[in-house]
């Protein structure tokens, strides 16, 4: 159960991994952009997904 | 208002008119989230073969979700098939089956739910206190904090209660949102990503934000009232009984729970001159 539960915990960042990286990867193909540093947009897309994530699970909210 | 020795008889008249709109079967209750769920699942394959635009799929979509929860809501009363009957097994089919665009476990709607009526306006035990607010712009930005991680108070309601039910309904909560967001997760890493965010994702914030809005906010604010007159009220809402998932009247849920939604609006109408006696808060109802 404290297993279950520290996953959960994690959620936000599991959010950046497994649904945000490959939303943000799509919304920069769609916009015809490219990822900054030579990254390929799904690679941008995990970083930024996973720093998202990180930044929502310590303040516990999405949006401020 | 009522003095005490009018208000025995008064419960009794008011039992008594309530009484005709229980029971029988409830078919809208029924039908409509076989059609609802149903439409939903039937959005994927139309819009992977390209037969329904995605932008099409997402606005139904979104209906579908705000009105995945009612005919749960119906259930999770035993409305649909009363607990002991040899049919309670289609009332809870019903329940889960609704749930299925909102990802959410009929059993810890129920038990949440119940701690709802029981508490209702309670701001320490009251599971959908969090939404007080006292304005609707509030009340939006409320239910917009609580879709953020840890915000709502269901989870910690269930650990509070910690019974057998209680523990079992926090298990299938934990294994419907596991199961939500590896579904969104496999979609969006096989191709699929603007399906998932339009058809799924999206549409279930927006139907949460509309679904605290109207069942949790609107019907018992500004949640301050306390007994059974007072919790909730009757009000007139500018998208009509239907646009606001029946909450204009949703007095009569909470007076009389097993009273199937669809028939609540006859049920006060019947039951509004004893509402009014007892000083209720009919909103700005026209009669």
């Amino acid at each position: 159960m404290r297993l279950i539960a520290f996953g959960f915990s994690l959620g936000p960042i599991l959010f950046g991994v497994g649904f945000l990286a490959p939303v943000i990867a799509a919304l920069l193909d769609g916009a015809g952009l490219s990822a900054p540093f030579d990254l390929t947009p799904i690679q941008f897309g995990l970083g930024l997904g996973v720093v998202i994530g990180i930044i929502a699970r310590q303040r516990k909210t999405w949006l401020w | 208002m009522v003095d005490a020795t009018e208000t025995k008889g008064l419960r009794a008249r008011e039992k008594a008119i309530a009484e005709q709109f229980m029971g029988g079967f409830p078919w809208v209750m029924v039908l409509w989230p076989l059609i609802n769920t149903t439409v939903w699942l039937s959005l994927w394959p139309l819009v992977f073969i390209g037969a329904l635009p995605i932008w099409a799929a997402f606005i139904l979509a979104t209906l579908n979700v705000i009105a995945a929860y009612l005919p749960s809501h119906d259930a999770q009363h035993h409305i649909i098939a009363p607990e002991g009957s040899r049919w309670h097994w289609f009332n809870e089919l019903i329940g889960w089956y609704s749930l299925i665009p909102l990802a959410a476990p009929l059993s810890a709607l129920r038990v949440t739910h119940y701690e709802h009526h029981r508490h209702t306006n309670d701001p320490e035990l009251d599971p959908d206190y969090p939404m007080a607010a006292a304005t609707r712009l509030g009340a939006l930005a409320k239910a917009a904090v609580k879709n953020q991680p840890l915000h709502d108070r269901y989870a910690a309601t269930l650990q509070r209660l910690d019974t057998p039910a209680a523990k079992r309904a926090m298990l299938h909560a934990m294994v419907a949102k596991l199961l939500q967001y590896s579904i969104l997760a496999a979609l969006a890493w096989s191709g699929h990503v603007w399906e998932a965010v339009l058809l799924w994702w999206l549409p279930h914030k927006i139907g949460s934000v509309y679904i605290n809005f109207y069942l949790s906010w609107a019907p018992h604010q500004p949640m301050t009232g306390s007994g059974r007159y007072r919790n909730t009220r009757a009000f007139k809402s500018i998208w009509g009984n239907i646009g606001s998932s029946g909450m204009q009247y949703h007095i009569v849920h909470h007076l009389y729970p097993t009273i199937p939604l669809h028939r609540n609006p006859a049920a006060f109408r019947a039951l509004r001159p004893i509402l009014e006696e007892r000083g209720c808060d009919l909103g700005n109802l026209p009669r």
